[in-house]
C-alpha cells in the first residue's frame, strides 16, 4: 500500500494545477501511429420538432486539402446503401478513416434491427448502441467525435453528443471538431442564452437569466450558418462546403451551400 | 522463436478478410453490454492506450477523454445525499457543464460518475444489468454490498487496461438499511460513511467533514451536500456547472435538483455572508 | 488511478510504468521519429496524378522504383489495369504494390467465377462488372483493416474508372485507410505540385464535367513534366491510361516531351549558391 501511495514521487518537485509538459528521455522506440486528423467541424442543434447536423466539406492533411467534398454526415438506417426513408443522422469529425467504419457499423446495427424487430430503431436506441460500438474500442479507440439527430418518441428533436470513447449526453446544442472552440461558446450564447440577462429587469447580482426557448428552423438554419462562416474566417482546417441535414418527422432534407475556399 | 517463425511462415498471400468481416457482424447483431474489447494489436496495449490518452503526462495528446469531477456521498440517520457538479474537461477544454454525474442504477440504487465518464456510464450501465438479472433471478432486490462487489470484481479483472473511474454504489435496502460504497478502477472496493471523490475531492472533504454529523436534519445533509460541491467548484477548475442532488431514502432516491453554481455561490456569499475573499463591489 | 487533485483518474507511473511518448509523432508532443517505423518502405514509387473528365478519367504514374535516393528500377509499371472499367494507380512501397496486384487477380478471378462470365467477351460485357467504385471501396477496406492490425500497406492508392452507371469515378485510399473523392487528385509530392495546377483547370466537379478527353490528357502529361522538373525522385518515362466508356487505354512507355530546363538556369538560393 505504501508503494502504491507514494506522494514522494508527486511532490518532490514543483507542481501546478494545470499539466505540465514532462521531459521525455525514454527509450525510443519506431512503431506505426494508426491515426491522423482530416480537420472539419460539425455541430447540431435540435429544435422542437426538428434537429439539425452541418459540417463542412473540407478535407485536410496537414497543411494539404485533400478534397474540398468529403461529406461529415450520414444517414442512418433506411432502406439501401442510399438509406432512403432514413430519420436519423450520424456527424462524425477527427480520423476520416475511423468516422466511416463507425458509420458502417451503426448503419448495419440499424438496419438489422430493422430486419430483426420489423420496426424503425429509435433516436434513444440508437443512441445507446452507438456508446456502445464506440466502448467496444476502448482500448484502441475510433479517433472521432460524434453527433447523432433525430426525432424521439414524443417528436421532438433529439441530439445526442459522444467522445471517442463513448460516454454521451443528451443536449440541446453541439459543437465538434476543429472549430468546436469557436463555435461551442457562439452556441451556448445564442442557443442556451448563458450570460444573457434580461434589460428590463433591476440588474445586480440577482440579475434575471435569461431563459432559452425553442427556436424557430430559419432561426436555427441562420445560426448554424453564422456559426461556420465565422469559424470559416479563423480556423485553417473548416471551409469549401457547408452540409446541413434537417431532420424532421417526415425525414432528412439535405442541403448544401458554398463556404470560402482559401 | 514460435512468434518469429509464425510471422514469417504465413501464407505468401492473404487471401481475403472475410472471416473477421463476418466475425464483427455476428458481434453487431449479439445484444449490446458485451465484454469483447478489441485491442490494439501490439506487445504493450496499455502504454499504448496511455501514450494516446493521458492528457496530464502529454497535453498534446491525440485523444482527450472527458474528465475531471467532484462527487460525494455521505450517509446520515436519514438515509444517504449524494451530490455531483456537473463539468466534463478534456485537457483544458470543457468539454460539458451538463454532464449527469448521477447515474440512475435503478429507482433504489444511485452510482456517481468520476474519472473517465464513458468509463462510468458504460460499467454503471452494465451493473445495472446485472442488478436487474440478479432480481429476476432470485426474485428481491440485489444487496448494495452485492451490487457494488459485482462491479468491483469487473473493474479488478480489468486492472492495469487503462480504465480511469472512482464511483460511489449508494442505495437503501431492508436488509442493510442505508448502504455506501467506494469503488474505484484499482479494485479498491471501501464501505463507509462518507466519500469525496475526483480532482475536487480535497476541498469538498473540507467542508464536509468539518460539518457532518450523523444525526444531521434532511433540510441540513442537503444543504451541506451542495455546500461541499460548492466549494470544489469554486476552488477546483476542473469542476464546475451544476450542482446535481440526490437523497437516498429507504423507499427509493429522490432528486433535489440540478442547480447552476453561479446562482447559489452568489446566494451563499450576499445571504449567508461566506465567501468574504471574494469582492462584491459592483463598481 | 492517481488520487492526487492534479491528476486525479489518470495512469500513474508505478503502475503503467514512465509515459511512453514513442508511441506518438512529435506534432503530439510524442518522441516519435517522423517516418522510420517498424516497417517502413524500402522501394518505393512517388506520386500518382488523375483528372476526372466528361466521359472518363486520365491517370499517370512514372515508371520509377526507387531506393532511397537511388533510381534503382526503371521499368516498373504503376498503374494496374483491373478490367474494363477501372485502372488502380500506386504510390509508395513497391512489394506492398505487389501483393496488391496479386490481391486484385484473384479477385479478378473470383469475381469471372461468380458472375458467370466464361469467355473473355462475355466478362467485357458483363452488365454486373465490378465498377470503379465497387473496386476503390474494396482497397480501402483491405488498407484500413491493415492499420488497424498496425501492419500498413505502405501505399497511397488512386483508383480511376468508371462506377456501375458508368460516370467517372477517381477516388484514393492511403495506408491508413483514409480515403477521399475529387475531380482532381494525387498522391505523394503529386499533392503538392501537381494538384495545384490541375485545380486551376478543373476547380469543381462542374468543370470536370465540361472537360474533353484531350485537354484532360495533356492537363495529365503537363503536370507529369512538372513533377519531373522538381520531384527528384521521379523520370521522364511515365505510363498513362484513359478510363471511358470505350474501355481502357493503358500506354507504359511515354516519354515527357519539350522538356525546358531554361528556369533551371536562373534558379538562385539554395544551397551555397547565392549570388
Amino acid at each position: 500500500m505504501a508503494s502504491l501511495f507514494n506522494a514522494q514521487s508527486m511532490l518532490d518537485q514543483p507542481s501546478y494545477s494545470f499539466a505540465q509538459p514532462t521531459s521525455h528521455s525514454e527509450p525510443r522506440q519506431h512503431s506505426f501511429y494508426p491515426y491522423t486528423d482530416n480537420g472539419g467541424s460539425t455541430l447540431g442543434i435540435s429544435g422542437q420538432d426538428f434537429a439539425i447536423l452541418a459540417g463542412d466539406t473540407r478535407s485536410t492533411s496537414g497543411y494539404n486539402i485533400n478534397t474540398r467534398y468529403a461529406p461529415k454526415l450520414f444517414k442512418i438506417g433506411g432502406d439501401g446503401p442510399n438509406n432512403t426513408g432514413s430519420k436519423i443522422v450520424l456527424s462524425v469529425v477527427g480520423f476520416a478513416a475511423d468516422g466511416r467504419a463507425l458509420k458502417e457499423r451503426l448503419d448495419t446495427v440499424v438496419k438489422m434491427y430493422k430486419y430483426q424487430h420489423g420496426k424503425d430503431i429509435s433516436v434513444g436506441a440508437c443512441a445507446q448502441r452507438l456508446s456502445h460500438i464506440l466502448y467496444s474500442k476502448r482500448f484502441f479507440p475510433y479517433y472521432v467525435t460524434a453527433i447523432l439527430g433525430g426525432i424521439d418518441e414524443e417528436g421532438k428533436g433529439a441530439l445526442y453528443s459522444y467522445d471517442p470513447v463513448g460516454s454521451y449526453e443528451r443536449e440541446q446544442c453541439r459543437a465538434a471538431g476543429a472549430a468546436s472552440s469557436l463555435i461551442m461558446p457562439f452556441l451556448d450564447n445564442q442557443v442556451n442564452l448563458k450570460n444573457q440577462y434580461d434589460a428590463s429587469q433591476p440588474q445586480g447580482f440577482g440579475k434575471e437569466p435569461l431563459k432559452p426557448q425553442p427556436l424557430s428552423r430559419p432561426h436555427v438554419e441562420s445560426l448554424v450558418n453564422d456559426a461556420f462562416t465565422s469559424a470559416v474566417e479563423r480556423h485553417i482546417e473548416v471551409g469549401d462546403g457547408l452540409q446541413m441535414m434537417i431532420i424532421t418527422k417526415d425525414g432528412i432534407e439535405e442541403t448544401y451551400a458554398p463556404l470560402k475556399k482559401d | 522463436m514460435d512468434a518469429l517463425v509464425a510471422q514469417y511462415s504465413r501464407p505468401a498471400h492473404q487471401e481475403g478478410f472475410a472471416d473477421e468481416d463476418q466475425q464483427q457482424l455476428t458481434a453487431d447483431i449479439q445484444p449490446p453490454l458485451s465484454l469483447k474489447f478489441a485491442l490494439p494489436p501490439i506487445a504493450s496495449s496499455q502504454q499504448w492506450l496511455r501514450a494516446m490518452t493521458d492528457d496530464n503526462s502529454n497535453p498534446n495528446c491525440p485523444i482527450k477523454i472527458a474528465h475531471g469531477t467532484t462527487t460525494l456521498a455521505f450517509r446520515f440517520k436519514g438515509g444517504i445525499i449524494v451530490a455531483t457538479d456537473s463539468r466534463a474537461t478534456a485537457g483544458n477544454w470543457i468539454a460539458s457543464q451538463t454532464v449527469k454525474k448521477v447515474i440512475e442504477i435503478n429507482s433504489c440504487l444511485l452510482g456517481t460518475m468520476a474519472g473517465g465518464a464513458a468509463d462510468c456510464q458504460y460499467w454503471l450501465a452494465y451493473l445495472g444489468m446485472q442488478c436487474r438479472l440478479h432480481e429476476l433471478r432470485h426474485k428481491r432486490r440485489i444487496t448494495v454490498c452485492a451490487a457494488s462487489k459485482i462491479l468491483a470484481n469487473l473493474v479488478y479483472s480489468y486492472k492495469g487496461m487503462g480504465l480511469s473511474m472512482g464511483t460511489m454504489c449508494a442505495g437503501v435496502t431492508p436488509s442493510e438499511g442505508p448502504a455506501l460504497y467506494y469503488i474505484d478502477s484499482d479494485g479498491t472496493r471501501l464501505a463507509g460513511n462518507l466519500f469525496c471523490v475526483g480532482s475536487g475531492q480535497t476541498f469538498a472533504y473540507g467542508v464536509l467533514d468539518a460539518q457532518y454529523n450523523y444525526d444531521l436534519s434532511d433540510e441540513d445533509a442537503l444543504e451541506l451536500g451542495r455546500r461541499s460541491i460548492l466549494a470544489a467548484t469554486h476552488r477546483d477548475a476542473f469542476s464546475g456547472g451544476f450542482i446535481n442532488l440526490y437523497h437516498v431514502k429507504e423507499d427509493g432516491w429522490v432528486k433535489h435538483g440540478f442547480t447552476d453554481t453561479n446562482g447559489v455561490f452568489w446566494d451563499t456569499k450576499l445571504n449567508k455572508g461566506e465567501f468574504s475573499n471574494v469582492t462584491a463591489n459592483l463598481d | 488511478m492517481n488520487h492526487f487533485p492534479q491528476a486525479w483518474g489518470r495512469p500513474r507511473d508505478d503502475v503503467y510504468g514512465q509515459y511512453n511518448p514513442s508511441y506518438l509523432p512529435q506534432s503530439h508532443g510524442g518522441t516519435q521519429q517522423p517516418i522510420t517505423h517498424t516497417q517502413s518502405p524500402i522501394v518505393t514509387g512517388t506520386s500518382v496524378i488523375a483528372i476526372k473528365f466528361k466521359t472518363g478519367v486520365v491517370i499517370a504514374a512514372d515508371n520509377l522504383a526507387s531506393y532511397g535516393s537511388l533510381a534503382r528500377f526503371t521499368d516498373v509499371h504503376r498503374l494496374k489495369h483491373f478490367n474494363r472499367k477501372s485502372v488502380v494507380g500506386v504510390g509508395g512501397d513497391v512489394s506492398d504494390m505487389q501483393y496488391l496486384d496479386r490481391l486484385l487477380k484473384s479477385l479478378d478471378v473470383e469475381e469471372n467465377y461468380s458472375t458467370g462470365s466464361h469467355t473473355a467477351e462475355e466478362s467485357e460485357t458483363d452488365p454486373a462488372m465490378m465498377g470503379a467504385n465497387n473496386l476503390h471501396t474494396y482497397l480501402s477496406k483491405v488498407m484500413y483493416k491493415r492499420r488497424s492490425d498496425f501492419n500498413p500497406l505502405w501505399n497511397a492508392l488512386l483508383v480511376a474508372g468508371l462506377d456501375e452507371k458508368n460516370k467517372p469515378f477517381l477516388a484514393s485510399a492511403d495506408l491508413l485507410g483514409t480515403t477521399f473523392s475529387g475531380p482532381t487528385m494525387a498522391t505523394g509530392f503529386g499533392a503538392h505540385l501537381a494538384q495545384p495546377i490541375m485545380r486551376r483547370i478543373v476547380p469543381d466537379e462542374a468543370a470536370s464535367q465540361q472537360l474533353g478527353r484531350e485537354e484532360a490528357v495533356q492537363a495529365v502529361r503537363d503536370c507529369m513534366k512538372v513533377l519531373f522538373y522538381r520531384d527528384a525522385r521521379s523520370m521522364p518515362e511515365y505510363s498513362i491510361a484513359v478510363i471511358d466508356e470505350k474501355g481502357v487505354e493503358l500506354k507504359e512507355k511515354e516519354v515527357l516531351e519539350n522538356q525546358s530546363w531554361d528556369f533551371a538556369d536562373k534558379i538562385r538560393g539554395y544551397g551555397t549558391q547565392t549570388v
